[in-house]
């Protein structure tokens, strides 16, 4: 149902590979981003060069404007610079507007059709480039470029990985009444784009979990009565459950090679947290604490799982080594702690916590179980994940209407924000970086 | 006349299924005399006899609990007497959390409040084939809210009658 990313040719831009990363800033460092240029001769009408050049500028803007670290400046139609000044541009100009970095570039039409799109990142200061990258494209692609665009940017800033830009996002569209919603699984570009659906509506759906590079889906299903995990594979469009059992099975999360899934499977009033290859094989069962144990989520580096457990009276959340030995405490604040999820870089784990009498929030927490810290203001929210930069976090909050709604919100502070969907969303799951 | 009468076993079923609701008076007995002859045929006239002998299909839990009250006992004791004397038909206990919970962990608590139901039913002697369990987890909220009387009215486990 969903076809694979289009394919996205690297070409090599003429000058030397980049140099090594800027040491990283605290406070967000201004980026000046004018639009991308044409060549002299191009094509100025819709769907040509410059018409291509000015939407994808405005999309690396867009890109830049949701991270912390960077502050962008632009595009203005007034910053027009000339083909041959995208390798050569007049720095000092940048330098009087304050900004600390420059992103040049341009489209180009290409004779089979396609259009090549290079951008490059320059510290504004020492005249010096941080990093290029250039590719070809069909029409319908050049986002993807940009979205490359501006991760090389990113990178170049802060060190963090290229490519956090172009991932996809996982989530349940809801619709229908509050009492009787129709749930699908529904997948979108992480700018908001090229939403699909993977399921129809005619069952019940819940908690999708893409795999490191979205080529599979983890998800739960009432299809056939018993909720149970299945698995989409985007490359073939098959799908099958992930461990034959009659029994439920729940809050599947892949581990960050993609080889592993952890799961929950409940046995009469128990329920423990498993791991199974991700193409199937036996099940090895971890916790074995009466009591619920679930929502498990592996350690970048694979070898812990922190889950959240009721063994102690009330959720909280715990880690474990990945084959089960080592499991101790990390949360002690007060009230319930769920849903965890490790960062991609391994430094937090996003939570749910409920507090009595004040809602739910989502927070974090390291992996020692020190520096806590509650991030969104509730008093609904829940499921957080990770986006790929790790200084992200997507969540699910519900409104004072009752309907779901999803949001992000920067591990560093400030407002959250809403992440519009078509229908009503809930579940997030955002994806790793993908190439 | 016809109409008449459906409308007084549907009166009859909700008043019987509101009888545990927390925090909801009972309403007044119908008179003396008025219980209608069931218009019903197959599962829905086992379902609607099962309502009025038994008294209600659920039960109620406290927050984040799976302990059965002594009203619930009581319910799932009549819900029992029901049971043994119809052992031909399968039923489907279905436990649900409230919104208050998070989403894996509800449907963990609402396959331990369907379990726990299942137990005391078999305890009390219905045949264990007979019933099957499934949690909806805090899916298909009964009635909408974050007030703790809506909350309380969501934390449930529903005896539905299969076939």
């Amino acid at each position: 149902m969903i076809a694979r990313l289009a394919s996205l040719f690297p070409v090599s831009l003429s000058l030397l590979a980049a140099t090594p990363a800027a040491a990283q800033e605290p406070a967000a460092a201004v980026i000046a981003v004018p639009p991308l240029t044409t060549p002299d001769n191009s094509d100025r009408g819709a769907g040509g060069p410059a018409a291509i050049a000015w939407q994808a500028t405005q999309l690396i803007a867009s890109d830049l404007r949701s991270t912390a670290e960077l502050m962008p400046v632009g595009p203005n139609q007034k910053d027009y610079y000339s083909y041959p000044e995208v390798t050569a541009p007049t720095f000092s100009r940048w330098r009087n507007q304050g900004a600390k970095f420059l992103l040049t570039g341009f489209v180009r039409s290409n004779s089979d059709g396609r259009f090549t799109v290079g951008c490059y990142v320059y510290e504004v200061n020492r005249g010096r480039e941080l990093g290029r990258i250039g590719f070809a494209v069909n029409a319908d692609d050049w986002r993807r470029a940009a979205h490359k665009c501006s991760g090389l940017a990113y990178t170049a800033a802060t060190g963090a990985p290229a490519g956090i830009f172009d991932t996809q996002i996982a989530y349940v569209a809801e619709t229908g009444g509050l009492t009787s919603r129709t749930k699908r699984i529904a997948v979108m570009d992480s700018d908001g784009t090229n939403q699909r659906f993977v399921t129809v509506g005619d069952s019940l759906v819940l908690t999708p979990r893409l795999s490191p590079k979205a080529g599979h889906l983890a998800y739960v299903s009432f299809v056939g009565g018993q909720p149970h995990i299945r698995v989409v594979d985007f490359d073939t469009n098959q799908q099958r459950p992930l461990v034959p059992t009659g029994g439920m099975t729940f809050a599947p999360r892949y581990s960050s090679d993609g080889t592993r899934i952890v799961f929950s499977m409940q046995q009469g009033p128990n329920t423990d947290v498993y791991v199974v290859g991700a193409d199937g094989g036996l099940p090895q069962r971890l916790t074995a604490s009466p009591g619920v144990d679930t929502s498990g989520s592996f350690s970048p580096d694979g070898n812990q799982i922190v889950f959240e457990s009721d063994r102690s009276g009330s959720q909280q959340l715990y880690i474990m080594n990945a084959d089960g030995t080592g499991q101790h405490r990390i949360s002690f604040g007060g009230g319930w702690y769920a849903d965890p999820a490790w960062s991609p870089d391994g430094q937090w784990i996003a939570y749910t916590r409920r507090i009595p009498g004040v809602g739910t929030r989502v927070g974090i927490i390291k992996p020692d179980g020190t520096g806590e810290q509650l991030l969104s203001i509730g008093p609904a929210d829940e499921s957080p994940d990770w986006a790929p930069s790790s200084r992200e976090i997507i969540f699910e909050r519900t409104g004072a209407d009752l309907r779901p709604a999803l949001a992000r919100i920067s591990i560093t502070g400030g407002e959250a924000r809403k992440v519009v969907t078509p229908q009503d969303g809930s579940d997030p799951d955002w994806s790793g970086v993908i190439d | 006349m016809r109409r008449a009468m459906f409308f007084a076993v549907l009166l009859l079923v909700a008043e019987a299924a509101s009888a545990q609701l927390p925090g909801l008076r009972r309403r007044d007995p119908l008179p003396p005399g008025a219980q209608p002859a069931p218009l019903l045929i197959g599962i829905d006239a086992l379902r609607a006899d099962f309502l009025a002998r038994a008294g209600a299909d659920k039960v109620y839990f406290g927050g984040d609990s799976s302990v059965l009250t002594p009203p619930a006992q009581a319910t799932l004791q009549a819900q029992a007497a029901w049971l043994r004397q119809h052992p031909e038909v399968v039923v489907r206990i279905e436990g649900y959390a409230d919104s208050s919970d998070t989403r894996d962990h509800a449907l963990a608590v609402g396959a331990r409040r369907a379990e726990e139901v299942r137990s005391y039913l078999v305890l009390l002697g219905v045949p264990a084939a007979q019933l099957t369990t499934l949690s909806w987890g805090k899916e298909k909220i009964a009635v909408l809210g974050s007030a703790p009387a809506a909350l309380a009215l969501n934390r449930r486990a529903v005896t539905v009658l299969v076939r």
